[in-house]
């Protein structure tokens, strides 16, 4: 048994999810911060016509009453597209449409990557003066999507491309969706993260039924969901989901110790982190950790011997799990985006429970409308992109918790957004003029 | 100013973090959260006093007084911020520990909980250099650079990016001091995280005086120096006389 601490290995998981987020934030911020600065190009407003206001055109010679009128008017309409969209998906997917759906998915992905993914590029190209020719961009962007696309799908591509592709999908939309004008992105974000409450935890909620119409059949959504697997090595003795686990141990010190209360659900609590596609027995990366229903000292005679047989590898109980969900393809002709983070359940076996040390999974329009909240904070100044960007960390740390206690499907959009708006707003009109007041005078604390 | 001088004015205030944090901090995920809670807690308590604040600054007086009462404040507003973040880790290395128990592992060693307060320490340091420093630099890039009439010897992000470096060591440090002396009743060590805060607060008040920064600064430093000795001093004495136990 080795003798390292515990603190070595706490809280990998959260940082598998939490690194891809920030990375994803960062480059939005940079795009948008270096080559969409919109005192640069104010004067060429280009606004585009999104799904996002179909009903009002934002323009800044509006008076405030205005704005916010015609935002919420947009946000409205948003939000109804979004669930029509969503219940068709739903439609679709009792119906067994589900090869439509894949290639749906596959088709939206190529269009990002090339078409939108393309018009950054040149944006890109364009600010900085790179020197390329037309044929090489074409080529190097035809291979750039292509594997993107592929990577994306794919089970036979090393983890760590698809990973990247995901996170520049994101960057991708985050970017174009930042270009929506300014009141319209704010009332919009929170009509999303109002909606995603409504149609995760509602009991006629679309991603609800989804999900558990995808539980039933045992099977996976055709969706684009971000998986955060960690690297296990071999000897990787005690590990995740210790989330679920640090948190019985919170809850279970409260019940002092006795046997009942003690005997916290540990069993309940230790899951499948993962998705789990039937073909993937082929993973053999999990370990097993016995169990009992006993207070921790017997507990931990019984860990000793099994942990002796940890070293081949078994096959995985058969799972049932349920996986996020999220389709997001944004654009001007549509644009629908569900998210969650979820944990997968699986079934008990007698006192000893397998788990899989696979990490959580988060759906594309999390990384989407995050970057979109900073993208928008860049815009007027980078304090409120360090506060937004605590914020909405720790939004997603309070969301990652709950699920280890809640262990179903969560919204993962309310918290964080609700609190990145919180403090953008109050850091824009509060705190900067008192920070930027005491440090020029180089008063400091 | 150029993007060369701005990112090397970055690493003069933040330099000696991101290397801790690469060394120290990074190989430990836990530790990375630690680092980003406290953030948020001293973000939190800025926009606090800020609301408090706000109306005072706007006088463009040089006067000390509202100055030193913002400070006054400010430091024994922290201060408590301090004392509650003791009361959460806590609890924190209570569950730690209950699950280590769990998982037949032992219970956090000493370094253990030193790098924990490490890492919150180092949390309010970035986070003051962030908010104080480095949000004043992005905007700026770009032709000239911006001086500050009673420091004009060097640009004003110079200045400033020395500042915050002290700052950012005297956080990081006085942390560890902190916890320590909390946890074992030692009221030196938990007295001296207050008093250096507020003495290094106060110290910038002089920056207010023409030329003043240039008896306020080195001073400034010379408490960034005190605290460095002390908690290598009192890191010393601890382990060394814990060689024995580890816990």
């Amino acid at each position: 048994m080795s003798t390292g601490s515990i603190l070595e290995t706490i809280g990998q998981e959260i940082i598998g999810v939490m690194s891809p987020v920030s990375i994803c934030m960062f480059l939005v911020v940079l795009l948008v911060y270096t080559v969409y600065n919109p005192s640069a190009t104010s004067s060429a407003a280009t606004t585009i016509r999104t799904a996002a206001n179909l009903v009002y055109l934002e323009s800044p010679s509006d008076s405030t009453s205005q704005k916010l009128e015609g935002a919420i008017l947009n946000a409205v309409v948003f939000v109804v597209i979004i669930t029509l969209v969503t219940f068709l998906l739903l439609l679709l997917y009792y119906y067994r449409f589900t090869n439509f759906l894949l290639y749906y998915t596959r088709f939206s992905v190529f269009m990002i990557f090339s078409a939108m993914g393309s018009s950054i590029l040149i944006s890109i190209i364009q600010r900085f003066n790179i020197p390329i020719d037309a044929v090489t961009f074409y080529v190097l962007l035809f291979n750039f999507t292509i594997l993107g696309t592929i990577s994306v799908f794919s089970n036979g591509v090393p983890i760590i491309v698809k990973q990247s592709n995901m996170v520049v999908l994101g960057i991708i939309v985050a970017a174009w969706f930042s270009r929506l004008p300014e009141w319209t992105t704010w009332v919009v974000l929170v009509a999303l993260a109002l909606y995603d409450l409504a149609a995760v935890l509602a009991p006629g909620g679309p991603l609800k039924l989804l999900v558990e119409l995808a539980s039933s059949r045992d099977e996976e959504l055709p969706a684009l969901v971000y998986e955060s697997r960690p690297n296990v090595g071999r000897n990787s003795r005690v590990r995740d989901s210790s989330l679920g686990m640090l948190v019985t141990a919170g809850i279970g010190m409260n019940s002092d110790n006795n046997d009942n209360g003690g005997a916290v659900e540990l069993q309940e609590l230790l899951r499948n982190v993962g998705s789990d596609d039937v073909n993937e027995t082929r993973e053999r990366a999990h370990m097993v950790i016995e169990v009992g229903q006993n207070e921790r000292r017997t507990n931990r005679d019984e860990i000793e011997e099994v942990r002796e047989d940890v070293g081949e590898t078994s096959p995985l109980i058969g799972d049932s799990y349920n996986s996020v969900n999220d389709v997001s393809s944004g654009g001007v002709e549509n644009s629908n985006g569900e998210n969650r983070a979820l944990q997968g359940n699986e079934r008990d076996a007698v006192g000893m429970e397998e788990m899989n040390s696979r990490g959580i999974k988060l759906g594309m329009g999390d990384f989407i409308f995050y970057s979109v909240l900073v993208g928008r904070a860049a815009m007027y100044d980078l304090m409120t992109v360090y506060a937004c960007y605590l914020a909405i960390i720790s939004g997603l740390g309070c969301t990652l918790i709950l699920l280890a206690v809640c262990r179903h499907a969560l919204p993962a959009l309310p918290i964080s957004i609700a609190l990145g708006v919180m403090f953008y707003f109050l850091t824009r009109l509060l705190m900067e003029p008192f920070v930027v007041g005491a440090s020029t005078n180089l008063v400091m604390f | 100013m150029t993007v060369a001088a701005g990112t090397g004015y970055v690493l003069l205030a933040l330099g000696p973090s991101l290397s801790l944090f690469i060394a120290v901090i990074s190989q430990k995920p836990f530790l990375v959260l630690t680092l980003l809670s406290s953030t948020l807690l001293w973000l939190m308590s800025l926009i606090a006093l800020s609301e408090i604040w706000r109306a005072f600054l706007s006088f463009k007086t040089g006067l000390l007084c509202p100055y030193a009462l913002v400070i006054l404040t400010s430091v024994a507003f922290q201060e408590a911020l301090r004392l509650f973040l003791w009361r959460l880790y806590k609890r924190m290395e209570q569950i730690l520990d209950a699950f280590a128990d769990r998982v037949s592992k032992p219970h956090l060693f000493i370094t253990d909980r030193m790098q924990i307060a490490l890492a919150g320490g180092m949390g309010h340091g970035v986070a003051h250099a962030v908010f104080f420093y480095v949000s004043l630099l992005t905007p700026a890039f770009g032709p000239a650079t911006y001086y500050v009439e009673k420091c004009p010897q060097m640009p004003f992000f110079l200045v400033s990016a020395i500042v915050a470096l002290a700052f950012v060591t005297i956080h990081t440090f006085s942390m560890v001091i902190a916890f320590s002396g909390y946890s074992e009743g030692n009221r030196m060590d938990q007295y001296f995280a207050p008093a250096v805060h507020f003495t290094a607060g106060m110290l910038t008040l002089t920056n207010l005086a023409s030329r003043g920064c240039v008896i306020g600064i080195p001073l400034l430093y010379g408490i960034a120096i005190i605290t460095l000795g002390y908690c290598g001093k009192m890191v010393w004495k601890r382990l060394t006389e814990n060689r024995g136990t580890l816990h």
